[in-house]
């Protein structure tokens, strides 16, 4: 059967009855799109590797694990890879290189064109309730999301106690919260 | 850590997903979601929040061996894991047809379904959760645990149809709205596991519609129901 017929919700399910085909055919329309977030978060090509191999490992044999109410399946895998990811990047950096992207930068990776047409709504969404949030907590929340920032190097990032930046994200999160579901 | 407090929860499920969880913290918060299935939606729920970012991110062909180092870490075809059950009698539908409408059905069915499991690999504690109806009556999926008693499996009875613009979606009804399990594969070797905290419980119902392809857009059933049927034993 060609793989084009199914999607990632499908494939999954396949995986978690040990469909080596599925299984395949799964990483194989899902694994670009996990590197590049594997490569956002590690900037190392040999780290995102590393973090890809352990995410399809866990995958095939956590495959059962997924359940919809963890949201879409490529979403489950993406969470899975971050964590991989941030995982790795906490191991072998022993000072992340800080960042200084410029606020537009951050905020470009939250308004950049979806693959997925019907998810431009909340794209737009995202990005307006992002801008709700003061400027140093939406930097720390972007941080944080999209390239792994532990409490410890938000707090160096933005030059402020870790204890600020842990009640930045609460409050941050809260608002995001009620902006998006609002 | 107190999980049933609603705002500490949803605090740590969203720094779950934002990613500033210590490694410890973050695997004892993975055990609890395992066995909290409020946990679990609220870990969803964040996690589709931010998920347009990853969605806005350019992809990147990862090396092609990469694949061939993935496929040597898991390994050759254990021939225990990954051959199917064979199932001859459970998957005859003139078997099922047999049984359909009569109230001892159940229980007859657990017999036989016992006897051929003596023989075919065993399952641990095969229960039946529940067996969904076609609007004739005739059983055309059934729930059971199978060796995973925190798993559900649904199965196909018989061959189901369906064309490629649709897919089978399951249902839980217990009072409120439907709460969405996931899609059934038509084929009636295919499993849908599902973590029996998402089970309705006894009397509640499981039910299958008729959806688009990737299943119901706005989370609650659009089309038809084709099968449904009573839950008559949650096995939490």
């Amino acid at each position: 059967m060609p793989e084009a017929e199914f999607l990632p919700v499908e494939l999954l399910q396949r995986v978690a009855v040990g469909d080596r085909a599925a299984f395949a055919a799964l990483y194989r329309t899902t694994s670009a799109k996990l590197f590049g977030v594997a490569m956002r978060i590690t900037q190392r090509r040999d780290w995102a590797e590393d973090a890809l191999q352990e995410s399809f490992v866990a995958v095939w044999r956590r495959a059962v694990d997924y359940d919809p109410v963890k949201g879409s399946a490529m979403t489950w895998l993406a969470t899975i890879v971050r964590h991989r990811a941030i995982d790795q990047r906490r191991r072998r950096a022993s000072t992340a290189e800080a960042r200084s992207e410029p606020e537009e930068a951050l905020l470009a990776l939250a308004s950049g064109a979806s693959d997925r047409a019907d998810r431009g709504a909340e794209l737009a969404a995202l990005k307006r309730c992002l801008l709700e949030l003061e400027t140093q907590p939406r930097r720390a929340v972007l941080l944080a999301y999209a390239y792994g920032y532990t409490h410890e190097e938000l707090a160096r990032d933005l030059a402020t106690p870790v204890g600020t930046v842990k009640s930045w994200i609460r409050r941050s999160l809260e608002r995001l919260k009620r902006c998006l579901d609002g | 850590m107190r999980y049933d407090d609603p705002k500490l929860r949803e605090l740590l499920a969203g720094r779950y997903i934002l990613g500033t969880m210590a490694p410890l913290a973050r695997a004892r918060f993975e055990r609890v979601m395992a066995g909290d299935a409020t946990v679990a939606r609220e870990v969803g729920d964040w996690a589709e929040r931010f998920a347009p970012i990853d969605e806005a991110t350019a992809p990147v062909a990862p090396p092609g061996a990469l694949w061939r180092r993935i496929e040597a870490e898991i390994g050759a075809p254990a021939a225990g894991r990954r051959q199917r059950r064979g199932w001859p009698l459970w998957s005859s539908l003139n078997f099922w047809r047999g049984f359909a409408g009569l109230a001892t059905a159940v229980a007859a069915a657990a017999i036989v379904y016992l006897g051929v499991f003596q023989v075919a690999p065993p399952i641990a504690t095969p229960n039946f959760i529940a067996v969904l109806n076609d609007k004739n009556g005739a059983p055309a999926w059934i729930a059971t645990t199978g060796d995973q008693p925190d798993r559900v499996f649904v199965e196909a009875v018989g061959r189901q149809t369906i064309d490629a613009a649709h897919s089978f979606q399951l249902w839980a009804i217990a009072g409120g709205a439907p709460r969405p399990l996931g899609l059934l594969s038509p084929q009636p070797t295919q499993h849908l596991a599902v973590a029996s905290t998402s089970l309705p419980p006894t009397g509640g119902v499981l039910a299958v519609s008729l959806e688009p392809a990737g299943g119901s857009p706005t989370g609650k059933p659009t089309g038809p129901v084709l099968f449904q049927g009573k839950v008559f034993s949650n096995p939490l």
